[in-house]
């Protein structure tokens, strides 16, 4: 697919060339009310990076310096990265929700002498952090600084210092520029640790422009972006990245404000994360639950409809989900049926397309071409909802060490239950677990290799260059190019990637059975009450489950006023008739064990900002109650 | 062509006028008394569609019927095609067209209530040739009946399909949300219409289809298809914007089959009431055929023009009314716009 991006050799030039072709076009927007956003120009942003650069450089950054920043996403964050980036440094982001102890890990780790902090409550903790040292970093604050703290500069004062200093050293910022190696690091990711200490991911300019130069994503400089997910995950950051480099606005919303936003805005393209898919899938059916019979009766026609117009449709064109070795000639006598099928239903689906569908469409702001869901995995039924509905849901697959694309669906190759093919310059392998024979690709196989579940090992030019000051890390993941994903998964028949779970997700049960959580929590979650869930048991003799409650849904399914027990017992009767060979799970998965939380999983304590699960934090948190679980049924 | 028995059973045609109540109603549902108003919100655009719908259309509608030697009823009922206002569906396609929606329901209001001049007007210019041959040839065989255009019938059945089109706009002003309803419901009346006048002819006139001679079909395909072409062209002459283009042509090519169906039954007798009607009932077939159709290669054609235009309107919405677009400088901008038409992929109307 052509691409009109611009492409440069690290991101300061890119930045660079793009206020010069895109000028007075919008590049960001910032809400102030809820019609009234405010613009700023790539030309803006470009000569306002230069002089808060100019100003790094005169407070003595280094070109290749790590410089934090800790901030959501604003205005000011894009701004402190233009500065970063255009004085040669790299940064070290993080968002408003680092703790004490990860802010103190940071600093430490990264060697960080200067920090964008983005407000008041932040430079509390990074106070608390720092309390001991002997020289603190110097901070510039993206909000007005407390009176007393004179210390600290703000965003206003670096800029109007380095706008002089940029007149005494007219040259200066094209030293730096042209100083850029494209090995040089622009990010230092420290992950928020779903396993263990946080490991900072050392990503560079070439990480990142050979992930501009092929992602599949047909954006313009006529689009408009939502943006939702935190900055500081590289998920959004390319996202942001592609945008800059295609001339398009990105616009800043939350949230909490993404409802009223999406109306607003009518963005055409967005990142996502399964969490909002799950949250307009739960609107949209209560709105049709609570509407007129005959609404609803028009609503289940046309989903009728669609539903199976895109299965013949599908079909025909070779999208459906090839798990098995297609028969040529089975195929073509299955595509004779599909295509009368797909002919009858066409003008029916047409006019239910256009009328009822494209009403439903209006939630998501109507002007949405595709939207790429990353960050975890979609559940099935989700998925299609959204793609049956006409809203292109596009998945994609990548991990933070991979900055972070490595395969997505296109609108060419939409095959819904993967997660698209590989993208270009990138090779994938499937290994064996525990022999670490290379399964795929495999010349020797008549499938090639397909179809055969392994680990996904990749190498390609977005893959990091290691985990900073952390060679043994580095090593368990990263060897002669290949980096092991941990992630468990197969290659379909139409060349598709198959996520099914995580390796160290993977609970062994004490009779040697191995079973993923990942789908059973994923199914779980569509029930009522179920807010979130963590399926536990490893080294037990079967899987028992922690239910994370939604209390408003719980207490209409399960009276709130029985005993906690008998609450425990029919929720997990309702877990077990879920959970079965019916819907395709395997006996020994079904939870024969379980425990309501007292209290919700909590985002940073018991989950990542993205609604994963921090399995180690939860299993640790939650030690004695599971012991107990298990302990009182062996009693029984 | 002969059709010896009624084309459509008395029951059938009690029917078929139910339905275009339920469909006029919900056409009303779609209208506040905003939209007339509207039209002279965007005078040179409206005027342009005005021209188009009741200056080009009817004299398409005319020489089609001569060149295709259409004999004088059949004319005649093309003529009335070529005369009727446009169709509430013309909205619909018109926003899946990318077009300017508002503009197409504006001009569906004004025309609706405008027919009630300009039909008697038109039908006397273009249509009044032919009831003279009908009765040139009536008189030379029995001298006693006469044939003329009975503009005052035809008057009272537009007035009458007004009613509910009232009603409707009554309903929308107390109940937008039973409104929406009513006019989905009739929108798929409106193809339910189609279905049920083509399922009720071929049980009584199976082979009618077959005895149809080719004219009648060029004539039927060819009025929407040729209002089409020559409303784009005049918005184009005009230099109208891409969308109002987009939006005019449909206009011009959509009529409102229904008051064609009503004006027919309610005014012509027979034997002249079968034929026409006939034509009538294969012009709105092919109209949903042609006008999907064109409508996908519109939305195709369209897509560079619309995200740019729907830009700029957001642009304004949020950043203030003074707000200009700019957009890629030099030979960035030529090379997308080069390539754009070839290359932009719509987002597919049937996804």
């Amino acid at each position: 697919m052509p691409q009109q991006r611009i492409i440069a050799p690290n991101l300061a030039l890119l930045y660079e060339k793009a206020a010069e072709v895109f000028g007075d076009m919008p590049a960001f927007a910032t809400r102030k009310k809820r019609d009234q956003w405010e613009p700023t120009s790539y030309q803006t942003l470009w000569d306002r990076g230069c002089s808060l650069a100019a100003g790094l450089v005169s407070l003595g950054v280094q070109a290749r310096d790590k410089v934090g920043l800790f901030a959501d996403n604003r205005l000011e964050w894009i701004l402190s990265d233009y500065a970063v980036q255009i004085a040669g440094a790299a940064d070290v982001p993080r968002g408003s929700e680092v703790t004490v102890e990860e802010l103190r890990y940071i600093l430490e780790h990264a060697e960080i002498k200067f920090a964008f902090v983005e407000n008041r409550s932040l430079l509390q903790r990074f106070d608390r952090a720092t309390e001991k040292w002997e020289t603190k970093p110097t901070i510039i604050l993206l909000e007005t600084p407390p009176p007393e703290r004179s210390e600290v500069l703000t965003l206003a004062e670096v800029e109007k210092r380095g706008a002089k200093f940029r007149d005494k050293h007219p040259h200066i910022l094209r030293e730096r520029i042209d100083g850029i190696n494209p090995e040089d690091l622009f990010t230092l990711i420290y992950t928020s640790g779903t396993t263990g200490t946080p490991k900072g991911v050392m990503l560079s300019h070439a990480n990142m422009i050979s992930q501009l130069e092929h992602i599949p994503l047909d954006i313009t400089w006529r689009d408009r972006i939502l943006s939702l997910l935190p900055i500081w995950h590289i998920f959004e950051r390319v996202f942001e990245m592609i945008t800059l480099s295609s001339g398009a606005c990105t616009y800043y919303s939350s949230p909490r404000r993404l409802a009223e936003d999406l109306v607003a805005v009518e963005p055409s393209f967005m990142g996502s994360a399964p969490r909002l898919w799950e949250s307009l899938h739960h609107r949209i059916r209560k709105g049709v639950r609570q509407s007129h019979p005959v609404r609803r009766a028009l609503f289940a026609t046309a989903y009728w409809l669609s539903k199976h117009y895109h299965r013949n449709i599908n079909f025909l064109r070779d999208q459906d989900l090839l798990t098995e070795r297609p028969r040529p000639a089975w195929r073509k006598f299955q595509k004779g049926y599909a295509a009368l099928f797909w002919f009858l239903l066409l003008p029916w689906y047409g006019f239910f397309n256009a009328t009822v569908l494209e009403r439903i469409r209006q939630v998501a702001g109507g002007g949405l071409k595709a939207t790429v869901s990353g960050g975890g995995a979609l559940p099935r039924e989700i998925d299609e909802f959204f793609n049956n509905l006409g809203i292109a849901v596009l998945e994609g697959y990548g991990l933070t060490e991979t900055s972070p694309v490595l395969a997505v669906r296109t609108p060419q190759k939409r095959i819904i239950g993967t997660v698209g093919p590989i993208i270009p310059e990138t090779q994938i392998r499937i290994v064996d677990l525990d022999t670490g024979k290379v399964l795929y690709p495999d010349e020797k196989d008549s499938a090639g290799g397909r179809m055969r579940k392994g680990e996904i090992i990749v190498r390609g030019p977005q893959i990091m260059e290691g985990y900073y000051r952390n060679p043994e890390a580095t090593k368990a993941v990263l060897q002669e190019g290949w980096f092991r994903t941990g992630d468990l998964g197969m290659v379909t028949w139409n060349d598709c990637l198959q996520v099914v779970g995580r390796c160290k997700e993977t609970i062994v049960l004490s009779n040697g059975e191995n079973m993923e959580p990942g789908p059973i929590e994923m199914r779980l979650r569509q029930l009522p009450g179920i807010g979130q869930c963590m399926v536990v048991g490893q080294d037990q003799r079967y899987p028992g489950l922690l239910v994370s409650p939604d209390p408003e849904e719980l207490a209409k399914t399960i009276p709130p006023t029985l005993a906690e027990e008998e609450q425990n017992a029919r929720m997990l009767a309702l877990v077990k008739k879920e959970i079965s060979p019916e819907n395709g799970f395997k006996a020994h998965e079904t939870p024969r064990v379980l425990r309501i939380l007292s209290e919700p999983f909590t985002v940073g304590d018991d989950m990542t900002k993205l609604y994963k699960l921090r399995r180690h934090a939860i299993t640790e948190k939650y030690a004695n109650l599971i012991a107990r679980m298990f302990a009182d049924r062996e009693k029984r | 062509m002969e059709i010896e028995r009624q084309l459509l059973s008395t029951v059938d045609q009690a029917l078929l006028l139910l339905m275009i109540l339920i469909i006029m109603f919900g056409m009303g549902a779609s209208l506040t008394t905003r939209e007339f108003g509207q039209a002279f919100a965007r005078p040179r655009a409206f005027l342009i569609g005005f021209l188009s719908q009741f200056g080009l259309m009817p004299l398409l509608a005319f020489t089609l019927a001569i060149l295709l030697q259409l004999p004088p009823a059949l004319a005649i009922a093309l003529i009335l095609v070529g005369c009727l206002p446009g169709g509430s569906t013309s909205n619909m396609f018109a926003y899946f067209a990318r077009g300017a929606v508002a503009l197409s329901i504006s001009m569906t209001a004004a025309s609706t209530l405008l027919a009630l001049v300009m039909m008697p007007i038109l039908l006397d210019l273009y249509a009044s040739g032919f009831a003279e041959q009908i009765q040139a040839s009536l008189a030379a065989e029995d001298p006693e009946t006469t044939f003329i255009i009975p503009t005052g019938n035809i008057i009272i059945s537009l007035i009458l399909v007004l009613v509910p089109v009232g009603l409707g706009m009554i309903l929308r002003y107390f109940s937008p949300a039973w409104a929406k309803t009513a006019e989905d419901t009739a929108g798929f009346f409106g193809i339910i219409v189609i279905l049920f006048l083509i399922l009720s002819v071929s049980l009584r006139h199976g082979s009618l289809f077959f005895r149809t001679p080719v004219e009648i079909y060029m004539a039927a395909v060819g009025i929407g298809l040729t209002g089409f072409a020559f409303g784009y062209l005049m918005a184009k002459i005009f230099r109208l914007p891409y969308r109002h283009r987009r939006t005019i042509s449909l206009e011009t090519g959509i009529q409102n089959g229904p008051i064609a169906f009503a004006i027919i039954l309610l005014s012509f007798s027979q034997p002249w009431q079968n034929e026409m009607l006939w034509l009538a009932i294969l012009y709105s077939t092919f109209i949903v055929l042609t006008s999907s159709l064109v409508t996908l290669w519109y939305r195709r054609i369209g897509a560079y023009d619309y995200e740019v235009h729907r830009n700029e309107v957001i642009h304004q919405r949020l950043f203030g009314k003074e707000y200009h677009s700019p957009q890629p400088r030099g030979s960035w901008t030529d090379q997308l716009k080069g390539r754009s038409a070839l290359r932009d992929k719509p987002a597919d109307l049937l996804h």
